[in-house]
């Protein structure tokens, strides 16, 4: 398919269980509770703890990768605007793309199950070497 | 605060290790890509590869002076220069690349920015990583 005629497909997250959170305090080897101990994230100001901000920004980059593939991946910039709680679902969209030769752009953005923007950015890749 | 822009931390390398990006793409619940599995090989998924999981957080945190209470993760830039795959062996040398205070009406905001460039086999930047850690207030 020419990349004219491409569109990345929304990605919509699993909700992001506590079970998650644990996988992703492992994963990551993060020390920080504020992810795991609601009391923890209470003393800073939140009323319970948080994603990890990097439940976003990997949802932002799999749904390019979903669709055009890793190697063609060239840069993912994403700015986290607002905390990601337990039971939420991201929903990724890619919009506004741009094709300038042999790359393509995008803007994205994430947002959560009630519509708030938790994070934005924008997305470079190889252009389609078919079109 | 006592770090200065242009602070290097000394080199590490990092193993990318099967069960650690699996246990990544476990929490997201999500294929990164088509075909994706967690075998040595296959590509890394985009957003794995941070300071936290592959530096560890504790000695930048500790150098930034920052209180974890009042800190969060402000975003990303990833550029992508080599393919970087299961199994790889990357060194990275985390620099302080930016530190910026703002005061805004919910009070000062400190901006520092860790860049990491990770070092493949061949010696050559795979990936460029640029987190944005924020802390509120003090």
């Amino acid at each position: 398919m020419a990349d004219k005629d491409f569109s990345v497909p929304t990605l919509s997250s699993p909700e992001i269980t506590r079970l998650r959170l644990a996988y992703m305090a492992v994963a990551m080897r993060d020390p920080n509770l504020v992810h795991m101990e609601d009391d923890y994230a209470k003393k800073s100001g939140l009323p319970q703890v948080i994603a990890h901000g990097t439940f976003a920004v990997a949802y932002v980059g799999f749904a390019l990768s979903q669709a055009v593939g890793v190697d063609r991946v060239r840069r993912v910039k994403v700015e986290l605007t607002a905390p990601v709680f337990p039971q939420d679902i991201i929903s990724v969209d890619y919009t506004d793309l741009q094709i300038n030769g042999d790359l393509t752009t995008a803007r994205i953005s994430a947002k959560n199950q009630s519509g708030v923007l938790v994070a934005r950015g924008e997305s470079t890749w190889v252009t389609n070497p078919s079109h | 605060m006592g770090v200065e822009v242009g602070h290097t931390f000394p080199k590490k390398t990092f193993t990318v290790e099967p069960h650690r990006v699996e246990e990544f793409v476990i929490a997201l619940g999500v294929e990164p890509h088509p075909g994706w599995k967690p075998t040595k090989g296959n590509a890394v998924p985009l957003g794995f590869l941070m300071y936290v999981t592959t530096y560890g957080a504790d000695e930048v945190h500790g150098m930034l002076d920052f209180d974890l209470l009042r800190t969060v993760y402000g975003g990303t830039d990833s550029e992508y220069f080599a393919p970087v795959y299961v199994g790889d062996v990357l060194s990275v040398s985390p620099v302080i690349s930016s530190l910026v205070v703002k005061e805004t009406k919910n009070g000062k905001l400190t901006f520092a920015e860790l860049t990491c460039e990770y070092i493949n086999a061949d010696g050559i930047i795979a990936v460029r990583e640029k987190s944005t850690t924020v802390e509120r207030g003090n």
